[in-house]
């Protein structure tokens, strides 16, 4: 539920991209953003279900949730570290 | 009683199972030493794989369809060898899609269209003039110990690295709108996401009645390829496995995941392949054609630059394609036009000569000298990488 109410600083649309450009998008919007501020993706590609989670886990940002939105999109939720 | 429990454990055996393998994704090692294996067995069934030669045959009945050629392919697309292993890849993908219930056709920004198109144009060139894309130009022409491998390497990495950088450019420069999806849609008379998985596990079945076919007409070895081409779409897709990453991310990320599979699946093939040739299982220079080394790098450098616009190789264009990207169809198609006309353009002129020959390692310097060698260079790639991801130097932004 909480991340249904959860704030994002920026909102980042990469629906019908597929990979690598969802990933450059992210690190590129990511490298703007202050530390602590949190970065929503919106995604289509299957491979950015793998990609922003690693992405993530080796670049010291942290991935507060990832959800399927209805519309058939995925909904990605960066906290940047 | 028991007999309950029983079935019921088995049903939860069978769930799981299900689960790891058609829901959780598989370890890109784990794929890579499976990639080794079945590449093994397709050199031990027939010849060395390899992909673009299969979109040739695609290409070359395209233009004769559409009367733009007059030369009739000598092989139908059902009884040439690689293209038998790619129509294997596409199904195989297309099913391991639907059981795991990714399958869904997706649309992309008219700007990824023209992408998809020029990437497609640049690797059916890139991979004439290195009789080969990053399957049979350097994953089995490494593996065979044609020396032309190694210089497409090095060509893909170059191409990788200039492809990235126009990324960066188009990032800065072309902004785009996204493909949103439509507003939502009546709900459909039947649920497809359930259905998928039966349709899926229906492909495989069918590949394995084309098997028993292809064994009747006295083609089992047509039916082999297709067989072994599944079993590589479904590996492929169930781990994501990408020779694009593997050349790409050491500048993008850094990240020396996709190397290290790369790497592993290479070392087992090369020998593998080792065996079969230094014990005469198969002739030993077979597979080995490769222009060292002009052709060679030259090809992986175009290559190179087009599977980073595409953002899929030869391979994985095949299985993103089966994934159901419209994005890699167009580049599907494009490569394999492209790789057509080239081709017989190439075939025309004096150029070929100019591009260089295969040169076979172990007739070079011997086999003793070939395997460490060999060994030595790809552990070198891994190990750079691994520096690389630690220490970030080659990566670009």
């Amino acid at each position: 539920m909480e991340t249904e109410v959860m704030q994002s600083d920026e909102i980042l649309d990469a629906r019908g991209l597929s990979c690598p450009m969802p990933l450059l998008k992210t690190k590129k919007t990511l490298k703007g953003l202050k530390p602590g501020q949190v970065l929503e993706i919106w995604g289509t590609d299957p491979g950015s279900k793998n990609d922003i989670p690693d992405f993530c886990k080796k670049g010291g940002n942290e991935l507060l949730d990832m959800i399927d939105d209805p519309a058939g999109y995925t909904r990605y939720f960066i906290k940047k570290g | 009683m028991s007999n309950i429990t029983f079935i019921k454990s088995t049903a939860q055996d069978i769930r799981s199972g299900y689960k790891a393998i058609f829901e959780s994704n598989w370890p890109s090692w784990l794929a890579g030493i499976f990639i080794a294996i079945l590449a093994i067995l397709i050199f031990l069934w027939n010849v060395p794989w390899g992909i673009a030669g299969g979109y040739r045959n695609w290409g070359d009945w395209m233009l004769y369809g559409m009367h733009l050629s007059d030369t009739r392919p000598q092989l139908a697309p059902w009884l040439h060898s690689l293209s038998v292993t790619n129509f294997g890849l596409l199904a195989g993908a297309l099913a391991s899609a639907l059981l795991s219930r990714q399958f869904r056709f997706r649309g992309a920004p008219a700007l990824e269209y023209a992408k998809g198109a020029i990437g497609g144009i640049l690797m059916g060139t890139g991979a004439v003039l290195a009789s080969g894309c990053n399957v049979g130009g350097f994953y089995t022409a490494v593996g065979v110990f044609s020396m032309g491998g190694y210089a497409m390497m090095i060509g893909l990495g170059i191409g990788a690295f200039i492809g990235l950088r126009y990324l960066f450019w188009e990032m800065e420069h072309l902004p785009q709108k996204s493909a949103q999806p439509g507003p939502s849609k009546k709900a459909p008379r039947i649920d497809w996401s359930r259905k998928k998985p039966y349709i899926g596990g229906g492909i495989l079945l069918l590949g394995i009645i084309a098997f028993y076919l292809y064994s009747a007409f006295g083609q089992a070895q047509m039916g082999g390829l297709l067989f072994f081409g599944i079993l590589i779409g479904v590996v492929m897709h169930r781990s994501r496995f990408c020779f694009v990453r593997a050349f790409r991310e050491p500048f993008m990320t850094g990240d020396a995941t996709m190397v290290k599979a790369v790497a592993v699946s290479l070392i087992l093939y090369g020998l593998g392949s080792a065996v079969i040739k230094w014990s005469w299982i198969q002739p030993p220079d077979m597979g080995v054609f490769h222009p060292f080394w002009v052709g060679s790098l030259l090809g992986g450098l175009v290559f190179g630059v087009g599977m980073l616009l595409a953002g899929g190789c030869a391979s994985s264009t095949l299985w993103r394609a089966g994934e159901g990207h419209s994005k890699l169809m167009i580049t599907l198609i494009s490569f394999a036009l492209t790789n057509s006309i080239v081709s017989k353009l190439l075939d025309s002129s004096s150029l070929e000569a100019l591009l260089g020959s295969g040169v076979f390692l172990p007739k070079l310097i011997s086999w003793e000298i070939t395997l460490p060698l060999f060994l030595a260079v790809v552990s070198a790639w891994v190990l750079w990488a691994a520096w690389n991801e630690k220490s970030e130097k080659f990566v670009i932004f």
